[in-house]
């Protein structure tokens, strides 16, 4: 009975702080103090492909110079694992977070309590819902690419080099309802809607990852055998329709194009191997911008809304120079 | 002449086509402590069942407190004022004294919360009726059986009960508890409640109750006073006996007392106890003879013959098969000991198998060769036994479960058979079998026996052990208490000497 | 005053439906299977090409293996949860070994080495699974649910949660070698399923284990080696995993031990149910297992080929389950 009473009045208790603490905090953005060190938190939402790996890699490699104790955490592909990594953080009195969120609309609550607790945040190559949590007010800005823009990119490419009559295009998504999926899918399928001469046949969630691609890509093949573009929203699943596609027989590069985005190693050596026709760069190495990022909102400066990447285009003529510092 | 509290008349119940209640009666009267006794399948279960709505009648009328019954469900019997304890306790022993007393009738405040303070008094309130003054917040699992199972009848009176009805209340008590519980009942009986006593320990009927009605498979054979009648009468009545006839001719197979007993020792037990509530077990059992064991539901048969085969471990007492003592099931059969059981449905048959499959259960490893099983010799051996048996099976390979009672029992025997043992050990083995195949089994047993092995027969059919059994070992309570000698036992002499020894006085 | 006799059977139809009915149930599914190809024909483009037989045969071959195993579990009255982190347990070891200085150096024995001990591996799990069900006594769905939660945190944690990628030819024949035209998972899952088969049905470790199923108390009671069956028969469920783990590896020339068998847990008892396993034991339906997992991928097929997003292809694969469950009851009396 007695710590049955105990555990409901801290229950209590705990509810009605946080009931009072959030009105009471700042409506504003909270500052970042200036310092010789900063305690870091980077709340990683997965690493089983190549990107997510260099990423992390890459903040942990500008920690020392930066003057960063670096708090990171991983996921593990669970949008609600990483909410509560964030909570653990915030409870670990982290001075600024930086989050690529998983999903757009789950991870809302993280970045709202990171607020109320007072802790900037900087969202890193993934946004959240811009009709719930907006940059300047709720976060402090978005480090990342333009999705739409490389989306966008490859359909533009893929017209110049296509020299066929028609298109027949299968699409292989990203994880369903996170925003570099909607985002490439809006980019690219826009552009193609203006070319009668170009038709998305199918459009199926491969969620970035190989082995699904791969099994997607081959069912697909089987319902469409006159495809002859295939546009991945990641390398990982056009690696693994290029795995499908030569198990089936066919010869990716020559009678279908493969066009996709983050110019991963693999890939490059693929577009240098003739099997890619082009990716589109989605670079990982947010270190250093976000180190620099940091530093200047601690200055004092206004940070623009969206810090954006500028990301480059591999394709035949410089996969082979860049191939070495490919991640 | 007051008008009775509960009347059940013309009581009908069948299960899939078989009757369990042909025309069952009972009648009590407010304020009467009355009994209901019988053997297994009798049918007391399923009559209050019937009455406390969880079976539904297929014809009858019950009429109670004046009014005919619309119950059909237990909770509609408990707001009609009739309580239920039931052997297995129904409590949750995680949750306190109160929540178990109070379940379900909390009082409550503001319309929906349980006003605990209240619950507490009045749980404390009730308890002390019954002297007992206990901590009712701790969980109800601290406590022993007696005091559970007296706060089961708190509850039960707590709730406006008119009738109550106790199932088997006294089998995990030991006296001094028993003498509280009785008071408990006569204190229910002064305030005008009615009590349903359900028990087999005929000792406790004759200190406590009123009257008591016998049935009998599936009909009510007798209602009597307690003043005016005998424990041996009420057997009597319960066994379906005329205490004045004795039976000339026989009704089984099994040609007790004409056999040569003077093989060696089988089996031996001695002073052999489990925790299974076998207390003292003494048994000899020689090659060429068939022993009996005798007693009513309750007296420790079946844990005697566990205790033989080896699936309950000893905790005094020693049990010898040629010399060895088992200690599991399979190095019993490897002994070569076989254990028909009493349960077939639940120990016995595997349902979805073939009889073929069932047949040779037990003995497969000698039917094996580098682990695949010969099915050439499975065959044969199984063919031999449907002949020698008489198994009526469309062919071995059909579902054990469609073959009928009678079939599936030879079936099973045929398992243990096929183990070739030294000493069968068989529970029951003509329940629930029609009589043909009653008469068949009693003649595969019997010969058997003349093979040389030895027998274990556990029966509740008094002539089956009278006319089979070389001796008979009476039990009582777990206490092998008496042995008798065929030829000469007659069922009288049977039936009296399970009357004789009854609880309450110490066994030698 | 009589009320009506209680029955638990339904009111009867006429006879020949009611023939028509039980036909019905018992070849339940084999008929779905007809169904689902014959309407597959008509909507699905391409649907009678040899490679759209080979795509659907090398995206099954794993699921039926893992649910072979299962169905084994189930036969015995329990079940395994930890079948997919075994999965993953496995696929994380073998790259390790043949990618080791070890393995590199000598590529036969490393490749040898690649197979057996990640097999051995699973096998500890089953192990250890058998152990708490037998020995300690736990549920089974408590006990593997364990290795459930750890075995994947295993897996990722000997990968430090990388992704590995590798070319080895060799090793990738496991998933990507064809015999006859068709994949060589496809032939493996079948000589495994016949395998399986040939020790249910004819062997005493098959009938034993049928026989715990049915009636445990029973089977202990005829002498039956309960323990050591119940161990078998979890060991046998991991290896198989352990086997599926690898082909998912090789056919990916890549190891992701936070996603492989994901769920596989979930399909391979859908496919056992489907087939006609009995959650309280007594049948094992092995090709039943395998028929089970050929519907549920057509299924999957099916609806992916025509364009439906995949959320609905998981109702879908609901649906088919509770039908397969309900046509298994009507089978029990």
């Amino acid at each position: 009975m007695n710590r049955r009473f105990l555990m409901a009045t801290a229950a209590l208790a705990g509810l009605g702080v946080a009931a009072i603490a959030v009105p009471l905090a700042a409506q504003d953005l909270p500052p970042l103090a200036q310092k010789d060190r900063y305690k870091v938190g980077f709340a990683q939402m997965e690493s089983n492909n190549p990107w997510r790996i260099a990423e992390t890699k890459s903040f942990h490699d500008t920690a020392e110079e930066c003057g960063w104790d670096l708090i990171a955490t991983d996921a593990a592909g669970s949008a609600a694992k990483q909410v509560a990594d964030v909570d653990s953080m915030i409870a670990q009195g982290i001075d600024v977070l930086f989050l690529p969120p998983r999903e757009e609309k789950p991870l809302i609550p993280a970045v709202m309590k990171a607020k109320a607790a007072g802790i900037p945040t900087f969202l890193v190559d993934r946004s959240v819902d811009p009709n719930v949590a907006q940059a300047g007010r709720d976060y402090v800005a978005f480090l990342g690419s333009d999705f739409v823009d490389q989306g966008r990119r490859v359909a533009e490419w893929t017209l110049e080099n296509f020299d066929g009559e028609k298109g027949i295009i299968v699409e292989l998504e990203g994880t369903t309802g996170s925003s570099p999926a909607n985002d490439r899918k809006k980019g690219f399928d826009d552009v193609m809607a203006q070319h009668d001469n170009m038709e998305i046949v199918a459009s199926q969630s491969g969620d970035f990852a190989r082995d699904l691609g791969r099994q997607v890509m081959e069912t697909l093949l089987q319902a469409h055998p006159d495809v002859n573009i295939v546009y991945a929203h990641n390398d990982e699943m056009a690696i693994g329709a290029i795995q499908a596609l030569e198990l089936a027989g066919r010869k990716p590069g020559e009678d279908i194009l493969v066009v996709s985005i983050d110019g991963t190693r693999d890939a490059l050596q693929a577009i240098i191997d003739g099997k890619m026709g082009v990716t589109v760069e989605s670079s990982p190495f947010f270190g250093p911008l976000a180190c620099e990022t940091m530093k200047r909102y601690a200055a004092g400066e206004t940070i623009e809304p969206w810090v954006q990447v500028s990301d480059r285009i591999f394709t035949k003529e410089n996969a082979a120079d860049h191939i070495d510092e490919a991640y | 002449m007051t008008t009775p509290l509960l009347q059940m008349t013309g009581i009908d119940k069948a299960f899939a086509g078989v009757a369990a209640l042909t025309s069952a009666s009972l009648t009590i009267e407010p304020g009467e402590i009355h009994a209901v006794i019988g053997q297994n399948g009798a049918g007391k279960s399923t009559l209050i069942k019937i009455l406390t709505g969880v079976y539904r009648r297929d014809a009858g009328l019950i009429m109670f407190a004046g009014k005919p019954s619309t119950i059909s469900s237990p909770r509609e019997a408990q707001d009609s004022g009739i309580s239920t304890i039931y052997q297995e306790l129904t409590l949750v022993p995680l949750r306190s004294v109160t929540e178990n007393v109070t379940l379900g009738y909390e009082p409550r405040i503001w319309g929906g919360i349980i006003d605990w303070p209240r619950a507490h008094a009045r749980t404390r309130e009730i308890l002390a009726r019954f002297g007992i003054e206990i901590d009712v917040r701790a969980p109800l699992g601290s406590y022993s059986t007696a005091i559970q199972q007296l706060v089961a009848i708190a509850r039960a009176v707590s709730l406006d009960a008119r009738l109550v009805i106790m199932d088997e209340p006294t089998s995990s008590l030991d006296d001094r508890e028993v003498e509280v519980l009785f008071g408990v009942v006569r204190g229910l009986k002064a305030s005008g409640v009615s009590v349903l006593y359900v028990s087999h320990f005929l000792d406790e009927l004759f200190r406590i109750c009123d009257s008591v009605t016998v049935m009998r498979d599936g009909r009510t054979v007798a209602r009597k006073a307690i003043a005016e009648t005998t424990k041996l009468e009420l057997i009597a009545d319960m066994l379906g006996r005329d205490i004045d006839e004795i039976r000339a001719d026989g009704m089984t197979e099994l040609g007790g007392g004409q056999r040569d007993r003077s093989g060696e020792v089988l089996l031996e037990a001695k002073a052999a106890a489990t925790d299974r509530r076998l207390h003292r077990l003494d048994l000899i059992v020689h090659r060429g003879e068939i022993v009996g064991l005798a007693g009513l539901l309750g007296s420790g048969r079946t844990e005697a013959a566990r205790a033989v085969f080896g699936l309950d471990r000893l905790q005094k007492g020693s049990v010898s098969f040629k010399g060895q003592a088992p200690s599991d099931p399979a190095s019993a059969i490897a002994a070569g000991i076989g254990y028909l059981t009493e349960d077939r449905k639940a120990e016995g048959i595997v349902p979805e198998m073939s009889v073929r499959e069932n047949v040779t259960l037990a003995v497969l490893p000698k039917l094996s060769r580098g682990g695949r099983i010969e099915r050439g010799r499975e065959r044969a051996l199984v063919e031999a036994f449907i002949k020698s048996l008489g198994i009526k099976t469309a062919n071995m390979d059909q579902p054990i479960r469609e073959l009928s009672g009678g079939n599936q029992q030879k079936a099973l025997l045929a398992r243990w058979l096929a183990t070739e043992p030294e000493l069968l050990i068989l529970d029951e083995p003509t329940r629930g079998v029609d009589v043909g195949a009653k008469l068949e089994i009693q003649a595969i047993i019997r010969d058997y026996v003349a093979r040389g092995f030895g027998v274990l027969l556990i029966s509740s059919e008094f002539e089956e052990l009278v006319e089979g059994a070389d001796r008979i070992t009476v039990m009582q309570d777990g206490y092998s208490v008496t042995e008798l000698q065929n030829p000469g036992i007659t069922e009288n002499a049977l039936v009296k000497a399970i009357a004789h020894h009854h609880r309450g006085q110490a066994p030698a | 005053m009589s009320t009506r006799l209680e029955s638990a059977s339904p009111a009867t139809a006429s006879p020949a439906t009611a023939r028509a009915l039980r036909q019905l149930r018992r070849h339940g599914g084999l008929v779905a299977l007809l169904v689902l190809v014959l309407v597959n024909i008509a909507i699905t483009p391409n649907f009678l090409q040899l490679q759209t037989l080979f795509v659907n045969i090398s995206q099954v071959a794993t699921i039926a293996i893992v649910a072979i195993g299962m169905t084994l579990v189930i036969a015995t009255g329990g079940i395994d949860l930890s079948v997919g982190a075994v999965m993953a347990l496995a696929g994380a070891l073998a790259p390790l070994i043949f990618l080791s200085p070890f393995g590199v150096a000598y590529p036969a024995l490393g490749l040898v080495a690649a197979f057996t001990l990640p097999l051995l591996a699973a096998m500890a799990c089953g192990l250890f699974n058998g152990f708490m069900v037998s020995v300690l006594r736990v549920q089974p769905i408590i006990a593997t649910l364990i290795l459930f939660i750890s075995g994947r945190g295993i897996a990722q944690v000997l990968t430090n949660g990388n992704l590995q990628t590798f070319s080895n030819p060799s090793f990738s024949y496991l998933g990507t070698g064809r015999i006859l035209g068709l994949p060589f998972q496809g032939w493996l899952a079948l000589a495994l399923a016949g395998l399986v088969y040939w020790l249910v049905t004819r062997t005493l470790f098959g009938r034993y284990l049928l026989a715990i199923g049915g009636n445990e108390r029973a089977a202990r009671l005829s002498g039956v080696p309960v323990r050591r069956v119940k161990f078998g028969a979890y060991v046998i469920c991991a290896g198989l995993a352990g086997i599926a783990g690898l082909i998912v590896v090789a056919i990916n020339s890549a190891s992701d031990a936070g996603r492989n068998g994901n769920l596989m847990e979930l399909d391979a008892i859908a496919a056992a149910v489907v087939g006609g396993a009995l959650l309280q034991g007594g049948r094992a339906p092995i090709f039943g297992a395998v028929l089970g997992a050929v519907i549920i991928q057509l299924v999957k097929y099916t609806l992916l080929a025509n364009g439906v997003e995949d959320e609905v292809a998981l109702i879908a694969k609901a649906f088919i389950i509770v039908v397969a469950v309900y046509l298994q009851a009507g089978r029990r009396e």
